[in-house]
């Protein structure tokens, strides 16, 4: 399967501060892949970048093997954007953007658009700007969705939307990405979203990346160890199968890709003694604590 | 694709140029209610005497009258874009950046000058009631930099506005208001005819200005 996007060896500061460097993003072609990382870590700035708003220092993303910094028209057609807070051209009511938008791509469909819009309880008349926020989410999404493209760059969709309208928004997504092999790559911020909706994830922490696989491999090789141990464990944060170890008065919580008997021979070996062991089942969020830390 | 463009702009700026034409033909209309008043009440022939020897010009009331629709149209049509960052959706267009910014740019001109147009027509026909046509030359002749100080403010403001990082929509603003000064001195009537077609050049330069503050938005620059 190939792929959509690549981005190769990327790097970009703003001024000295190092956002990443030699960063290497690929995304396959009938996927979602969700992009985790803190604030701060370079969501937008990876979604500018690929939309070609923000030139890097060194390295290229390619879209559909075109650079993203010099899209094609017909390159540009075939990729829906979602900008974050959903932002849209909110001097127009729903019947005006939809006309905008449809003399731009021939292959508009208007369907799922007044689909998703007979949801709305919003006048005819009304404009945008008076919209709530779920409102103008179901607006953004019934756009791309009628454009038809065949990647979606959805930047933290689920901003500013109510647990009903997140759902609304990832259902409708998934199924349309599933149904039609669409490729989407998206950041959000509430990662019990990113759960129901991605295939692959990448998350970054500050400078790097810290994984990027199909987010079902890893959910079963990154785990969390919970025991109690009374000796200070400080230093097993220097081995190297240790991802991430939080110490909470004597209980000690272990993230790593090792196995429990790993682990448990680990410990037996240094003459560490331990007691209530358990493997902790996980959440994607959890997993992401785990990864990056708390803080 | 131009008809989506031209739909956009129109709804923005529709209420602002439809006001501005309004009160620019207002503003002609006052003109020469006073010139018409004056007739009456100094004898037309005085006023013509004042008009070609003591340096009357009854036209002097629509010196900021472009300016001010420049104005309201180039903030009606380039600040909605910059809200929010908005202008990432025009530049998301399957059309290359450059283009849709002149088509937008394009559409703006067109209806800034259809206003003007109208403007200076009515003004035109009045006066050719009121005066001979050597007046109304004259008249022409000293009229023409202001209307193309409102062109000048109109790619101005566009570069301006969309420039994303503030001290240098100040410096663009502090060169560009100096700038359009030059086409706003006092002068006497036709006294701008030897300066007007550097002026009408100038003006014609300035007119892609705002390609560079969209480079670099596109750049990244904040």
């Amino acid at each position: 399967m190939s792929n959509v996007i690549e981005c190769n060896n990327l790097t970009h500061y703003y001024g000295k501060k190092m956002v990443y460097e030699n960063l290497n993003i690929h995304v396959r072609e009938g996927s979602i892949l969700g992009l985790l990382g803190k604030n701060g870590a370079g969501k937008t700035t990876t979604i500018n970048i690929l939309n070609g708003f923000l030139q890097p220092r060194s390295g290229e993303c390619l879209i559909y093997g075109e650079n993203s910094q010099h899209l094609s028209p017909a390159t540009k057609a075939r990729i829906g954007f979602l900008i974050e807070g959903h932002i849209q051209y909110s001097f127009m009511n729903i019947h005006q953007v939809e006309k905008f938008y449809s003399g731009f791509y021939p292959n508009w469909k208007p369907a799922p658009y007044w689909e998703l819009m007979s949801k709305l309880k919003v006048a005819p008349n009304q404009k945008i700007s008076t919209m709530s926020c779920g409102q103008r989410s179901q607006v953004a999404l019934g756009l791309i969705l009628a454009q038809d493209p065949d990647l979606l760059i959805l930047d933290d969709f689920s901003m500013g939307l109510d647990p009903g309208y997140r759902r609304l928004f990832i259902d409708y997504l998934r199924e349309y990405a599933k149904s039609e092999s669409k490729t989407i790559f998206t950041t959000s911020h509430i990662i019990q979203d990113m759960e129901r909706l991605i295939d692959d994830v990448l998350i970054m922490d500050y400078n790097r990346v810290l994984a990027q696989c199909p987010v079902n491999e890893f959910m079963s090789t990154f785990k969390q160890f919970l025991f109690e141990a009374e000796k200070d464990l400080s230093d097993l944060k220097k081995e190297k199968f240790v991802v991430n170890l939080e110490k909470v008065k004597n209980k000690i919580e272990l993230y790593t890709y090792e196995s429990e008997d790993f682990v448990k021979n680990f410990l037996d070996e240094k003459g560490i003694a331990y007691k209530n062991f358990t493997q902790v089942k996980m959440g994607l969020e959890d997993a992401f604590i785990g990864l990056t830390g708390k803080y | 694709m131009w008809k989506s463009v031209i739909y956009k702009e129109w709804l923005k700026v529709r209420w602002f140029l439809i006001g501005f034409t309004a009160l620019g033909i207002f503003g002609v209309g006052y003109i020469f209610l006073k010139v018409q008043h004056d007739f009456a009440f100094m004898e037309a022939k005085n006023y013509w005497y004042n008009s070609l020897f003591k340096g009357l010009q009854y036209f002097g009331y629509l010196k900021f009258l472009p300016l001010a629709g420049a104005l309201a149209i180039g903030v009606a049509q380039y600040f909605p874009e910059t809200i929010n960052k908005r202008i990432k959706l025009t530049f998301h267009l399957p059309l290359k950046e450059n283009k849709v910014l002149m088509m937008m740019h394009t559409f703006g001109t067109c209806s800034l000058l259809a206003a003007y147009l109208l403007i200076f027509a009515v003004f035109f026909g009045f006066s050719k009631i009121f005066f001979a046509s050597e007046m109304v030359n004259g008249a022409v002749i000293s009229v023409f930099p202001w209307f193309l100080a409102g062109l000048t403010s109109y790619f101005i403001i566009a570069l301006v506005v969309l420039e994303p990082i503030w001290k240098y929509r100040i410096f663009y603003s502090l060169i560009g208001g100096f700038f359009v000064t030059i086409y706003l001195k006092s002068a006497v009537t036709a006294g701008y005819g030897p300066a007007n077609p550097i002026l009408f050049v100038l003006t014609a330069c300035l007119s892609i200005a705002l390609i560079f503050s969209a480079y670099r938005f596109r750049k990244g620059e904040m």
